[in-house]
């Protein structure tokens, strides 16, 4: 088969597993909607079919659900593609976004705004996240930086520094909820903080699927360099990839993919660890494959454990990161025993 | 003659005060504390709105050394002697600005402010300093406060332990007939909006409340089963769409906008926190999303906008639920 027909089944089938995740988050629901009225606000919306639907219903299809799923999506795209740059460039097995101290940075941000009622009102708590997490990034960067002659060069460095960055940030969250100490701001927090998508409209789902769709082109562009750093960065340099500017360009683009999500949807852990490992375990190492498999399953994976937080309890809905951890758990512990056989 | 007439009408006058003064030392049972007074607390230090302006309501005011932990502005009435008293702390005091007004009492409204974890401090430190501590029943009969965030009720909401904190106050200050008149207003006030209610044809009606949210959009904190705020809507014949017995569960906007309630009460507050303490960002929020303005009670303004103190087990609960029987019988004769 000609490699272009190949590629081009591949991702007419890519595309159609993702629209049937979408559908099944569309249709499934806290409440019940019959599959009949789903497909009539569908084609009402995407074709005008004008058939007589319940405002209400209406609603919730388009506008909840169908914005939700795609959020969702998007996110764990975006997580996913995250975790595999940062896999690659670190060559550390259990990188992740979070490594960088981003998702600190975002709780201290949302909590600042909601608890210390920073920007009394007028801020919420997704902008103060953004700016917590993008505030925790540029000081773990800069320390990665000023560690060594180095700078970014050596993985070890900012994975030393994010974790310095993430102590920090989650020594300052503590403070302020310790500080506050009432029981019903602890919760809110704690719904927010272990991630939440009940609160995303069709404006979040342009912005993440934007910044999903634009990660993904930094990845697949910068795919061969990608490969090259799994040698390390001294081999990458050896077959001529600009190491300095490429790593720059990469963590800035998990950086602010991590940022934007994480303000958006709240801390949903584990995504990024788990979903590049499971890739890599489907369709091998190459990063021009390994990126957009990533990708793929991250997104049915967050639309998955968003639909069963909103239907594993009946009339409550649990917190995302609650799922994806559960998952997410004893993967990490998987992998964590795997590399006690001397991989790094 | 008419000497020992006078004195006899003085004694008579005299009898019911005397029936119910209160014999020291007095030992009383509370939230698993026996406490025992010898006489009437020199001075007291409250710790919440509610225990608050029940010693005013008692006349007590003149007693209180300090007061924390305010939702929202004093009820009207009360205020000239609030201005008399130290404000604390809006929000929880430290435990030294405390014992720092030398109280006698400390009465506080939730254990998570004096209780087992409490953040203010326990009650043995209190005792050990041989300061007298109260928690409202209201927080702890039929509640675990060490389970889930805001405790966990095991029992639905019974206003008998409103009626029982008013009570025991008034005992260990030494005016019990006070207590009592302060009983009979409220529960005569309640069975007012109730009957009210009962007598309308509007059998059907149902009812959500939203308190706030931690965010706009997000899953709203809605009044449930078990707490203050679902015992008010029971009580008033209003069905609760929110059927999880938590007190203040987080509910999806899917799942209220589907149950279509015929009124939404919302809570007003002075609390700003969170975005929605605002009750008119709840409003908007109502009106401009897409799915919550097609809501038959925001398209037909059927929102009943009440205090958040009227939802807490305090003497303001009557006021909420006159409140939300006046929207039910505005609501019955626009449908006439």
């Amino acid at each position: 088969m000609h490699p272009i027909v190949r590629i081009l089944l591949l991702t007419g089938a890519a595309l159609a597993l993702l629209a049937l995740a979408v559908l099944l988050g569309v249709a499934i629901g806290e409440t019940s909607i019959a599959p009949g009225v789903v497909w009539q606000v569908l084609a009402n919306q995407l074709a005008g079919a004008g058939y007589p639907v319940d405002p209400i219903d209406q609603g919730i299809v388009w506008n909840y659900r169908l914005a939700r799923a795609l959020v969702a999506a998007s996110c764990g795209a975006g997580l996913a593609i995250s975790g595999v740059i940062l896999q690659s460039l670190l060559r550390n097995a259990l990188a992740e976004p979070y490594l960088l101290g981003i998702s600190a940075g975002a709780s201290t941000g949302a909590v600042l705004v909601s608890v210390a009622g920073l920007g009394a009102g007028a801020i919420s708590m997704t902008t103060g996240a953004f700016f917590g997490a993008v505030c925790a990034f540029a000081l773990v960067a800069l320390l990665a930086h000023a560690a060594g002659s180095g700078g970014l060069r050596n993985g070890a460095q900012i994975v030393l520094a994010g974790i310095a960055g993430s102590q920090l940030f989650n020594a300052l969250t503590s403070l302020i909820i310790t500080k506050s100490g009432s029981a019903e701001q602890a919760r809110g927090i704690m719904f927010w903080l272990l991630g939440n998508l009940s609160g995303v409209r069709w404006s979040d789902t342009l912005l993440t699927a934007a910044v999903a769709v634009a990660g993904l082109a930094v990845c697949l562009w910068h795919a061969r360099a990608l490969d090259a750093f799994t040698f390390g960065s001294e081999s990458a340099a050896a077959l001529g990839v600009p190491v300095r500017r490429v790593q720059l360009v990469l963590l800035l683009a998990a950086a602010l993919i991590t940022a934007v999500m994480v303000s958006i949807v709240g801390a949903i852990g584990f995504v990024g660890l788990v979903i590049p490992h499971a890739a890599r375990f489907l369709v091998g190492v190459r990063h021009r494959r390994l990126i957009p498999a990533s990708a793929l399953i991250g997104a049915i994976f967050l639309i998955a454990a968003d639909v069963i937080s909103r239907t594993l309890l009946p009339g409550q809905v649990l917190p995302i990161g609650v799922i994806t951890a559960l998952v997410g758990a004893p993967v990490f512990a998987a992998i964590l025993l795997k590399g006690r056989g001397g991989r790094t | 003659m008419p000497m020992p007439r006078l004195a006899l009408s003085l004694l008579l006058a005299a009898a019911p005060l005397a029936a119910n003064a209160t014999d020291y030392p007095l030992r009383l049972h509370n939230c698993g504390y026996t406490l025992t007074f010898d006489k009437a607390p020199a001075s007291a230090v409250t710790i919440g709105q509610a225990g608050t302006e029940m010693l005013y309501a008692l006349g007590l005011g003149d007693k209180l050394a300090g007061t924390a932990l305010w939702f929202n502005a004093v009820q009207p009435q009360f205020k000239a002697i609030n201005d008399k008293v130290p404000r604390l702390a809006d929000n929880d005091p430290s435990f030294e600005a405390v014992i720092g007004k030398r109280p006698a009492l400390v009465v506080s409204q939730f254990e998570w402010m004096v209780g087992k974890e409490g953040v203010v401090g326990t009650r043995e430190q209190f005792h050990d300093l041989r300061i007298a501590s109260y928690a409202m029943p209201s927080d702890c009969e039929g509640k675990n406060n060490l389970s889930g965030a805001d405790g966990t009720r095991t029992a639905a909401y019974d206003v008998n332990a409103l009626y029982k904190s008013v009570q025991q106050l008034a005992q260990i200050f030494d005016v019990e007939p006070r207590g009592k008149a302060l009983v009979d207003e409220l529960k005569q006030r309640q069975a007012r909006a109730v009957a009210q209610l009962q007598g309308s044809k509007l059998k059907d009606l149902t009812a959500a409340l939203w308190f706030s949210s931690a965010d706009l959009a997000i899953d709203p904190y809605m009044a449930g089963q078990k707490g203050v705020a679902g015992y008010m809507l029971q009580t008033l014949g209003l069905r609760n769409i929110v059927g999880s017995a938590e007190e203040w569960p987080t509910v999806g906007w899917e799942t209220i906008a589907r149950a279509n309630p015929s009124i939404l009460i919302i809570a007003r507050m002075d609390r700003r926190r969170f975005p929605a303490d605002d009750y008119r960002k709840k409003l908007e929020f109502l009106k401009q999303d897409p799915v919550t303005r097609h809501m038959d009670a925001v398209k037909n303004e059927r929102i009943v906008i009440v205090d958040a103190d009227a939802l807490q087990g305090s003497i303001r609960m009557v006021d909420g639920m006159e409140q939300i029987a006046q929207a039910a019988l505005k609501l019955q004769a626009r449908a006439r």
